[in-house]
């Protein structure tokens, strides 16, 4: 764990064991939960909010259903990503075209499983915080992956994580509240450090 | 002869034989397009049928599959594969489902908005832009973001994605890693098309070989394993069946024939010297048609070979009537009438294909009788000088004396020979089955489970059809390209009502000129388009000034000529338009291909509503042309039938002596035929060649059956003579009737056969009548 021990080596004694972190999340992970997920692009003056919910289904795939500002639901099934939204063509595409989704997809799949070797597989991992207030930090490995996401963070309180975190090399990102049913429930600014606040529950400030 | 001036005649004509073998070999280029045996096209529709039969982007194209226990592995190596058989230079186009949006060149980026029918509907005004941005915005907020969002600033209404989309075929396979898979997501699939026509086995089989060596350097994993379908692929396999199959029997009857000739006549230098006119005949054979026709085909060359093999009969001949106290060259002279009647008829009888109308056919012709006559020439006047003294002689065989003895006590029931002739043709009139074989096919047949599997992958990659093919010739591109738009809604109803499961066509890729110059006819020009984009940008998240590149496209395509064939050279459209829309001579054709014909009748409709538009359906018209050209060839053949009558009475001029000569040989034929056809076999043009052989070498044995005088000593002589003969030929085409592929087992039967029947008929009407009718000659 080179990652690990350079990112946290002068807070080591404080910093909580990932191991330890990942155990305690409750399994089987929920099969459904409400988020709410706000998107930062260099191409937007403002960013963009959307809430819904996530499921799990027993054929393993993982479907995104936004029922806020409109409806969409994007099934993520293996390799193929499917959107579908009223009033336009379903849209389909593979994740070797979307590098940051599968690394996105992979790190989230890892965490809530408990998955510590596809953790590794893709990512650097370290934690900070504590117990009761944790962050993962996953750097990614492979150049490819380098290219598109800088790193995702996880935020969380005891055994439930709350924000995923992605940010992107061009300074681009997104951030993903769970169980957080409308954005009526985060802060009312959605700037990034307000909201990162928000997600270390202050602790960070 | 001295012993000096023997041996120097023998080196002159090795020596001959080698510089002009050496000469054959740098010049002659072997070429191995099967159109060559097919008939030359008398009018446009055969010419156009003969085309698209070899052409055609269908025969072409080779599906491939690549399966192994990790699908992620045959995705990686599909791409790597693709992207290193684009680089071969041997493919025209290789498609593994890997979208071409970064594929298409910079330069040509602009044309989207000329090639993508999206502007025919709706214009780049506020309304649709609005509607445009709001979706992009709602992108933005999915997980396609990353993805979509590089593009966004120049392609704000996403037109390139539309035009890659429209590319797809129809009904493409599933996407697993970004590449085709087969329904089962165990096989990544691809379709190539190849530089090489379909059928050209030779280039084929080069592209072939590129194939493996791509694969072997792409496979990212060592279980994997390539699997390619298609018209050219199962020529590449059949003409290595084909070719390993008639080498191994080759070798084993050429061992037979060594140890027959050994065991005949117990003399090394004899069989040595027996094998002389054989090869003169083969280099002075293809030196004649390389002469006459430049290139030789593989086939002419394989045939070829074995129908001049009649002409190692010449030197047995001369050999079995060697004996103690009689010069070969006076033998030889003694012999020369009966055996110079046999040469000249039997290239009589070649003659036939000469003016058979096809080109492969006629080289065989020209191959056949020079060689032959070489041989019968090489006979007379140069083998007798070269013979040693025999020290044996085959008359003195007691064996023979007996088989002698018990033939001239065998009946002589001629009216046998009218009951068979009667009961053959009766037969095969009243059969109710057909007696050709019209089907190419039929006689290379590819293993029933790899035609089975190619549905398969067919069906699985939507590839289109090999039997039908829509047409399309004019003048000009334009107007092709036209003619393609009209079809398309009509095919396009006919896939809605099931008909059809697809259909690919040119203007799909390219649009007319007039269509394009009306596209761009209606794009705005920068004011209106900004003031458009402003007017619609002002209720969206979007930062202002980030659409300045989709600004500057749309004023670049306004001044762009329209795009014609002759603009892609280069680009990935080239190829894709390419092997749609061609230039032949001075006219264009415009190929739609079609997948999943249910209702040809319905698409001959479709085609009968366009002018200028035909429906090919390959295997029927190539049917027709066969059977056109069989009935040329039987015409032939019975004209050289006539003519091969003529010679022989030229040189015996008795009707009943030719009767008597003729008769085992037409009877032979008749017999074959009823025989085969009894059997179940229909009949091809090979069965046409090998009959022609086994009548040629059948009127051989009449001739010398009947010539044998009434010297005992002499006949047998002439017994032992036709023994060899026939037993020696017996022998190779026996080996390759064993033959699992029809058309080697076709010729191999119908020769064998041939020879046992030639050989008995000979014996039974043959043989001479003994007393005055003998003595009065």
């Amino acid at each position: 764990m080179i990652g690990l021990t350079l990112t946290a080596a002068p807070l080591q004694a404080a910093d909580p064991d990932v191991d330890t972190l990942l155990a305690r999340l409750p399994r089987p992970a929920p099969d459904s939960t409400c988020f709410v997920e706000i998107r930062y692009s260099s191409l937007l003056a403002e960013p963009l909010v959307v809430s819904g919910r996530l499921e799990h289904r027993e054929d393993g795939s993982l479907v995104r259903r936004v029922e806020w500002p409109y409806q969409e639901v994007t099934v993520l099934q293996g390799e193929s990503v499917s959107i579908e939204r009223a009033g336009s063509k379903t849209r389909r595409f593979t994740l070797d075209r979307a590098p940051e989704l599968r690394g996105m997809l992979a790190g989230f799949g890892a965490i809530l499983q408990g998955d510590r070797q596809m953790l590794d597989q893709y990512f650097a991992v370290s934690a900070q915080g504590s117990d009761a207030r944790w962050a993962i930090t996953l750097t990614p490995r492979n150049d490819k992956l380098k290219r598109h996401l800088s790193r995702i963070v996880v935020d969380g309180t005891e055994n439930r994580p709350k924000c995923f975190t992605l940010e992107e090399p061009d300074g681009d990102g997104s951030l993903m509240a769970l169980g957080v049913a409308g954005s009526g429930d985060l802060p009312a600014s959605l700037d990034r450090g307000v909201l990162h606040a928000w997600c270390t529950d202050g602790d960070g400030q | 002869m001295t012993r000096a001036r023997r041996g120097l005649l023998l080196v002159a004509w090795i020596a001959t034989v080698a510089i002009l073998g050496w000469i054959v070999d740098r010049h002659l280029v072997i070429g191995t397009d099967l159109r060559l045996f097919m008939p030359s096209p008398q009018t446009p529709q055969e010419r156009l049928i003969l085309e698209e039969i070899g052409e055609s982007p269908v025969s072409r194209m080779l599906l491939l599959a690549i399966s192994g226990p990790d699908p992620q592995a045959a995705a990686d190596t599909s791409r790597a594969l693709a992207a290193a058989l684009r680089a071969s230079g041997e493919f025209r186009l290789v498609a593994n489902g890997a979208s071409s949006l970064d594929a298409i060149p910079t330069s040509l980026l602009a044309y989207r908005y000329l090639l993508s029918p999206t502007l025919d509907e709706v214009s780049l005004d506020a309304g649709f832009l609005r509607m445009q941005l709001a979706e992009r915005v709602r992108d933005l907020a999915s997980p396609a973001a990353g993805y979509l969002e590089p593009w966004l600033p120049r392609d704000p209404t996403l037109e390139l994605l539309k035009l890659a989309d429209s590319w797809l075929p129809a009904r493409q396979p599933q996407l697993i890693y970004d590449v085709w898979f087969d329904s089962s997501g165990s096989e990544a699939l691809l379709v190539a098309e190849t530089r090489a026509a379909g059928f050209d086995p030779q280039g084929q089989r080069r592209t072939a070989d590129v194939l493996q060596r791509a694969f072997d350097a792409s496979r990212t994993d060592g279980d994997l394993r390539l699997e390619s379908s298609g018209p050219g692929a199962f020529s590449v396999l059949m003409q290595e069946r084909t070719q390993g199959e008639a080498q191994w029997l080759g070798s084993v009857s050429v061992v037979g024939m060594v140890i027959l000739l050994l065991a005949a006549y117990r003399s090394v230098p004899v069989l040595v010297l027996g094998l002389l006119p054989l090869v003169s005949a083969g280099v002075a054979g293809l030196a004649a048609v390389g002469m006459i026709f430049g290139t030789v085909h593989g086939i002419t060359l394989g045939f070829g070979f074995t129908l001049i093999g009649v002409a190692q009969d010449y030197p047995i001949h001369l050999f079995s009537h060697q004996h103690r106290g009689v010069d070969a060259r006076s033998s030889v002279r003694a012999l020369w009438p009966t055996l110079a009647t046999g040469v000249a008829s039997t290239c009589v009888a070649y003659l036939a294909f000469l003016f058979s109308g096809v080109r492969g056919l006629a080289q065989l012709s020209v191959f056949t009788i020079t060689g032959l006559a070489v041989a019968g020439l090489a006979t007379r006047f140069l083998l007798p000088s070269l013979v040693p003294d025999s020290s044996r002689d085959a008359a003195d065989s007691a064996l023979l004396g007996r088989i002698w003895h018990a033939i001239a006590g065998l009946p002589r029931p001629l009216w046998l020979g009218v009951a068979t002739t009667i009961a053959c043709v009766a037969y095969l009139a009243l059969s109710p089955r057909a007696l050709w074989e019209n089907d190419l096919g039929a006689l290379t047949p590819v293993p029933p489970a790899l035609l089975a599997r190619d549905a398969v992958l067919r069906k699985e990659l939507g590839a289109p059809d090999v039997r039908h093919l829509l047409v399309i010739e004019d003048t000009d591109a334009e107007s092709v390209l036209a003619k393609a738009a009209n079809l398309d809604p009509k095919l396009a109803a006919l896939v809605a009502r099931g008909l059809l499961e697809g259909y690919d066509q040119p203007a799909r890729y390219l649009p007319t000129r007039a269509v394009q110059e009306q596209r761009r006819a209606a794009l705005p020009d920068p004011a209106t388009l900004r003031a458009a984009l402003d007017e619609a940008l002002g209720m969206t998240p979007f930062k202002p000034g980030i659409f300045e590149p989709f600004l500057a496209d749309v004023e670049l395509a306004r001044r762009l000529p329209a795009l014609g064939p002759s603009d892609l050279k280069g680009s990935v459209f080239e190829s894709r338009v390419g092997s749609l829309l061609l230039e032949r001579d001075d006219h264009w054709t415009g190929l739609v291909t079609l997948a999943g014909v249910h209702d040809a009748a319905a698409l001959a409709q479709v085609a009968a509503q366009e002018p200028g538009t035909t429906l090919l359906d390959l295997k029927q018209a190539s049917e027709d042309l066969v059977s056109r050209q069989r009935e040329r060839m039987l015409w032939c053949l019975a004209v050289s039938g006539v003519l091969l009558v003529i010679v022989v009475w030229v040189a015996l001029r008795d009707m009943s002596r030719v009767r008597r000569v003729v008769a085992p040989m037409a009877l032979t034929t008749l017999v074959i035929v009823a025989l085969l056809h009894a059997t179940g076999v229909s009949l091809s043009l090979f069965h046409l060649i090998a009959l022609v052989l086994a009548a040629g070498l059948g009127l051989d044995y009449a001739l010398f059956f009947e010539r044998a005088a009434e010297d005992p000593a002499e006949q047998r002589r002439t017994l032992h003579a036709v023994i060899v003969c026939s037993m020696s030929t017996f022998l190779v085409f026996a080996l390759l009737a064993l033959s699992t592929l029809p058309v080697l087992r076709a010729i191999g039967i119908t020769v064998a056969a041939g020879v046992v029947s030639n050989f008995v008929l000979a014996l039974l009407l043959t043989r001479p009548v003994p007393g005055p009718t003998t003595n009065g000659r």
